[in-house]
């Protein structure tokens, strides 16, 4: 098990750069997943770990020791990828045993050890088949298990569930973080779907256009998003930002108005979160847009203006388009943004 | 009733066309087999019922051809040495052509592609032009006239596509295999041997079969460096029966022909599976 350190690392492809000066801690044992939208540079940064990306500047630091000029194969990590990436020709107990084999492991000792890491994810009766004999969840839960078979230093997850129907990828979900709770190994896991990100992580990366834009746990994030990129990324449906301008405590944009403090002056724009907006008061006065009851919340669009305001609403929440609505805000939980997207501190 | 009426009009239109269907193929596998079969039967007929003024529908049995064959032509080791020149190439081929390939479809480096164009570019040029030099360069080595020099030229002539074919399927494995087995803790060699090669076998058995077909084939070069009957082979054997002083052997030129063939038709029918895949897989993603 081993912390990993990424100091102002940078990669570029000729004009092209792919992470900006990151600087990262990870600590030991932890669950950290990088979340941001495809091409911000996530699974390049995966990649460098990983050791099969070399970084074009900076240090990647796994324990103590420097990696740059480390080979992939001897950097003791193991990987899980999108597409499984089982090798075809060989069966499910080979694949496993593989990692074993190469890494000088005494043949011994392998078929205890599969057939623990094949029961971890319950697999263990389709260790004769070939990958291609497997349904997509057994697939992937093959490649974890020869993730974990040889108790690594790292596990690097690249996407691992994308490519899963939605109620495999819940289920899944949980497996992989009850062995990550279980095996206690120092775990990054990347991908562009924040349920996936809040509910395996206990640090999330955000990431956008090879930069990071916030680190913290998943309620820091939640509830504290740094900039306009994270308050949007973050939550579903995703924050309500709605650009205005400040004056005397008082946020104005065509139909809603909101309190703000009296230091705000000019163009800011506000954030709010679905959840926290209820129907009836004064805050926003639109018509309705658009109703879509889900079953437990109802979510209501209502146009104010040009803009539009997401509100989560009752789950019997009913009402037809066009019906003159006022919304109220919680205003303890208004955001307020700046010109450049940064967070104005101290002013919800 | 209506529905039934419809149910039954689809099945009995889905007969009709599998008759059609059936039809076509069997008519198709018919212009192809017809001549197998025509030779087949020359080879097996006397001499004296090859040529008639009408046709015979149904000839004689005959042993004729074959005993001409091995009393008066050492057609066993023609075909001994059709079969290690052959086999030879294809073996030395694909010992250079999987790792030239993997290098080609691999690793990046500066005029990768027009070394992967140059190595195919070989194929495009006419045989002759390369003939009278290969002829010089094979006396000054003393190998003329001997099965290791059929067995290199043929190598030389496929070795570019071999590379080509065996380099396309190797593009159609996901770098994802790769990069898996990297930090499963694999090197190179280890890659391509447990996961690359197993990947791509149907490629490399297509190239193979391919090659093999090309080489057993060969005449221009095989009647150039094989210029006494001790490095003939089955190619060079055929055209040597078509004169001569007892005019023109139809039925020993039929047998010949289908021994030159039989291997070919075996070979294709054991790794029909693989062959098939093989020719079809690249054009299609996914």
């Amino acid at each position: 098990m081993a912390s990993i350190h990424l100091q102002n690392i940078v990669k570029r492809y000729g004009a092209f750069t792919g992470v900006r000066h990151m600087s990262l801690d990870i600590n030991d044992e932890e669950f950290l997943v990088l979340l941001g939208p495809s091409g911000c540079g996530k699974t390049t940064t995966m990649r460098m770990i990983a050791g099969l990306e070399h970084p074009t500047e900076g240090e990647v630091i796994i324990g103590t020791e420097v990696m740059n000029e480390v080979d992939a194969r001897d950097r003791d990590v193991a990987m899980v990828f999108q597409g499984y990436a089982l090798y075809p020709n060989m069966s499910i107990y080979e694949n496993i045993r593989f990692p074993l084999r190469m890494r000088g492991v005494p043949a011994s000792e392998h078929d205890k050890l599969i057939r623990r890491a094949a029961d971890m994810v319950e697999l263990g009766s389709y260790l004769d088949r070939k990958p291609g004999a497997l349904s997509g969840g057994q697939r992937q839960r093959a490649a974890l298990a020869r993730a974990v078979v040889r108790e690594p230093q790292v596990f690097l997850m690249d996407e691992p569930l994308s490519n899963l129907d939605a109620k495999l990828r819940a289920s899944m979900r949980v497996q992989i973080k009850h062995l990550q709770r279980q095996l206690k190994i120092t775990t990054v896991y990347v991908t562009h779907d924040q349920i996936e990100a809040m509910t395996l992580a206990d640090r999330i990366v955000i990431m956008n256009q090879g930069a990071i834009q916030q680190v913290g746990t998943p309620d820091q994030i939640y509830s504290d998003p740094a900039n306009t990129f994270v308050a949007g990324f973050i939550g579903s449906p995703p924050m309500n930002l709605i650009e205005g301008t400040a004056q005397n405590g008082k946020f104005t944009a065509s139909g809603i108005t909101a309190p703000c403090p009296a230091h705000l002056r000019g163009k800011v724009t506000l954030g709010i979160r679905p959840e926290d907006c209820r129907v009836g008061g004064d805050n926003v006065q639109g018509l309705v847009y658009g109703v879509e009851p889900t079953g437990d919340v109802t979510y209501l669009t209502v146009m104010a203006g040009s803009k539009q305001v997401e509100v989560k609403a009752a789950r019997d929440y009913r009402s037809d388009i066009d019906v003159a609505i006022g919304i109220g805000f919680d205003p303890a939980r208004l955001y307020f943004f700046g010109e450049d997207g940064e967070r104005i501190r101290g002013a919800a | 009733m209506p529905q039934t009426l419809k149910t039954a009009t689809k099945r009995k239109s889905r007969g009709e066309s599998m008759l059609l269907r059936y039809l076509v193929l069997g008519s198709w596998a018919a212009c192809c087999l017809l001549p197998i079969l025509w030779f087949l039967t020359i080879a097996f007929r006397p001499r004296t019922e090859i040529i008639t003024p009408s046709p015979i529908y149904w000839p004689s049995f005959s042993l004729d051809a074959w005993h001409l064959l091995m009393s008066d032509w050492p057609i066993a080791q023609y075909m001994r040495n059709s079969f290690f020149a052959v086999s030879g190439s294809v073996i030395i081929d694909l010992a250079l052509a999987i790792p030239a390939a993997y290098a080609l479809s691999r690793y990046e480096f500066k005029g990768r592609e027009d070394i992967g164009f140059y190595i195919l570019s070989t194929r495009m040029m006419a045989p002759a032009i390369v003939a009278v030099p290969i002829f010089f360069l094979f006396r000054s080595m003393g190998l003329l006239d001997t099965v290791w020099a059929l067995m290199l030229v043929y190598a030389a002539i496929n070795l570019s596509l071999v590379t080509w074919i065996i380099r396309s399927y190797m593009l159609d494995i996901p770098k994802e295999l790769e990069d898996a087995a990297r930090t499963d803790g694999a090197g190179d060699l280890r890659i391509l041997w447990e996961i690359i090669v197993p990947a791509c076998l149907p490629g490399i058995i297509t190239a193979a079969v391919i090659a093999t077909i090309f080489a057993i084939n060969e005449f221009l070069f095989t009647l150039l460096i094989a210029s006494t009957s001790k490095a003939y082979t089955m190619s060079v054997a055929l055209a040597n029966f078509t004169g001569g002083s007892d005019g023109v052997i139809y039925n020993a030129i039929a047998l010949v022909s289908f021994l030159a063939f039989a291997p070919i038709l075996i070979l294709v029918i054991l790794i029909q599976k693989h062959l098939s895949r093989g020719l079809t897989m690249g054009a299609v993603k996914g």
